[in-house]
């Protein structure tokens, strides 16, 4: 690597376009997902809200990313400490919980909740996690009627939970590989600066911007809708794939040659 | 039901236990034998978690020492700290090992911050205080996910051991590998469902052997109150509650003869 920063450079930028296509073709995931999740979520428990609050490992805070239900709206975007109330607690030990009677209980962070606009006679909280750890909590306030919380309702939210924590983890992924790539590109930078050709963080960025640039913005660019065919194509079947692959393949070589003849390859 | 349970803790629930079902290998051992007196005289328990509030109803007057662990430069000191508890964890933990073995004495090690998460260095450095100054029960109702600290932690539970002091050692609330819980030289805890404090069960496949109350226990808190909690945190204490009534009778049993002693002595399964 050290030895040819400068081949490594454009294939690295090959591998940016790349992670971003791939993005783009991926299904909707991130805050979207996580919405229908605590819709749904509030919906099946008839509760008055329904929230989710996620970790963010540099600020140290669990921050409310959606909410369902009218109630529960005046928590999105609240940050709390990621020990403070029960969402805090049940994040720092991983351990699911239902409260019958919050005003009761010393782990309810009367303050929080107040500050939401909405202060919830009963919830259930538990943890969103997986083998890599806890990512954040599912929170579910106010059953409607007279009946609490019980042992099945924890049962079920926790299936929610599942449901959303694979949803964040893949998107994560994406982002985790764009960041990989930055990563790697300020290493052949490093590799590069021995060389006498540094590459400060700007120019790393704007790399992997211009990788991605290719794809940006209007719907109406060409590769942008070629993928966007693509994405409809998950429902054919294996010989209409084929067929669609082997006239992409020619396509492709044609479109290299043009490039080797000083036209852009796009 | 079972899903409410912590992790690890699935063999322990009331429709799996059968599986626990074994011959007894040493069928002449009782509790009344193992337990002697039954109240822990002369045993110095200690428990590293987020300190313990020393005139806290639950605790009695059993809280002999606190300390906490500061951090600087990586560098870990063991200073004297007053008897409090910012969270209730290590209280609550206190409590249920006074209400089991009351002539105990307690060493409080706080490691935990107010947001119930520590440093592994200084959680290694308050096990480490809490073997040297002759703890022969270390109640452990937390552990570190952290690979780095794995060498580490293991080196002290192997000291544990030799130094005669018991860890015991609460399985993570999640199934994610936690240390030291999931070494053999501790005494490994997982919930029951059984709504008995005076019941534990012995499970023979590792790595969690024990399963203790840890259902819905009614456990001390901060600022002298009491809540309804659930996990592996609360029903680690209970084993080290019954490990120091053992000590107590049994003064010289090593770490693998208490074991031994709470395996024999366990709930019957089924």
């Amino acid at each position: 690597v050290a030895d040819q920063p400068d081949a490594l450079i454009p294939t690295l930028r090959a591998v940016a376009l790349r992670v971003e296509a791939a993005r783009r073709l991926a299904p909707a995931t991130g805050t979207a997902v996580l919405r229908s999740i605590v819709e749904a979520t509030a919906a099946l428990f008839a509760a008055e809200a329904a929230s989710i609050a996620l970790h963010d490992p540099v600020a140290d805070r669990l921050v409310f990313t959606v909410a369902a239900g009218e109630q529960g709206q005046g928590v999105v975007g609240l940050a709390i400490e990621s020990s403070s109330g029960v969402a805090g607690y049940v994040f720092s030990t991983g351990q699911p919980l239902a409260l019958s009677d919050v005003e009761r209980d010393a782990r309810f962070g009367r303050a929080t909740a107040e500050e939401t606009g909405y202060v919830p006679r009963s919830l259930i909280a538990v943890p969103l996690v997986d083998d890599e750890g806890i990512l954040g909590v599912l929170e579910i306030l106010d059953k409607r009627g007279d009946g609490g919380f019980d042992l099945h309702d924890i049962e079920l939210a926790t299936i929610f939970a599942r449901q959303a924590t694979v949803a964040i983890r893949s998107s994560r992924i994406e982002r985790d590989t764009a960041s990989l790539l930055r990563t790697v590109l300020a290493a052949a930078d490093g590799a590069a600066g021995d060389a006498g050709t540094a590459l400060d963080a700007d120019a790393i960025d704007a790399i992997v911007g211009e990788a991605s640039a290719e794809l940006d913005g209007d719907d109406d660019d060409p590769l942008w809708a070629l993928a966007d065919q693509i994405a409809r194509l998950r429902t054919a079947d294996p010989g209409q794939l084929e067929l669609v692959r082997e006239l992409l393949a020619v396509l492709v070589r044609r479109a290299e040659r043009v490039g080797l003849r000083g036209g852009r390859p796009r | 039901m079972s899903q409410t349970l912590p992790a690890w803790s699935e063999p322990f629930a009331a429709d799996h236990r059968a599986a626990l079902r074994r011959l007894a290998p040493f069928d002449t051992l009782d509790r009344a034998w193992a337990f002697g007196a039954g109240d822990g005289d002369g045993v110095v328990v200690a428990i590293v978690d987020s300190g313990v509030e020393g005139d806290h109803p639950a605790v009695g007057a059993a809280l002999r020492e606190s300390v906490r662990i500061e951090l600087r430069d990586d560098e870990a000191t063991v200073v004297p700290d007053e008897p409090i508890d910012a969270v209730g964890h290590g209280t609550a933990c206190a409590g249920i090992v006074h209400a089991l073995a009351p002539r105990a004495t307690i060493l409080s090690v706080r490691v935990l911050g107010a947001d119930n998460r520590g440093k592994g260095q200084a959680f290694a450095a308050g096990l480490e205080w809490a073997i040297g100054r002759g703890a022969s029960v270390i109640n452990l109702s937390l552990s570190s996910r952290s690979e780095g600290m794995y060498a580490t932690l293991h080196e002290l539970a192997d000291r544990a051991y030799f130094a005669n002091a018991l860890l015991v050692c609460a399985a993570n609330n999640v199934a994610v590998a936690s240390y030291p819980s999931l070494f053999a030289a501790v005494v490994s805890v997982a919930a029951h469902d059984a709504r008995d404090p005076e019941a534990w069960f012995y499970n023979p496949r590792p790595p969690v052997e024990f399963g203790a109350y840890g259902l819905e226990v009614d456990v001390a808190w901060k600022d002298g109150g009491r809540i309804v909690a659930t996990g592996n945190s609360f029903a680690a204490p209970h084993i080290a509650g019954f490990a120091a009534r053992i000590r107590a009778a049994h003064p010289d049993a090593t770490p693998f003869e208490i074991k031994t002693i709470l395996a024999a002595t366990a709930t019957p399964a089924g």
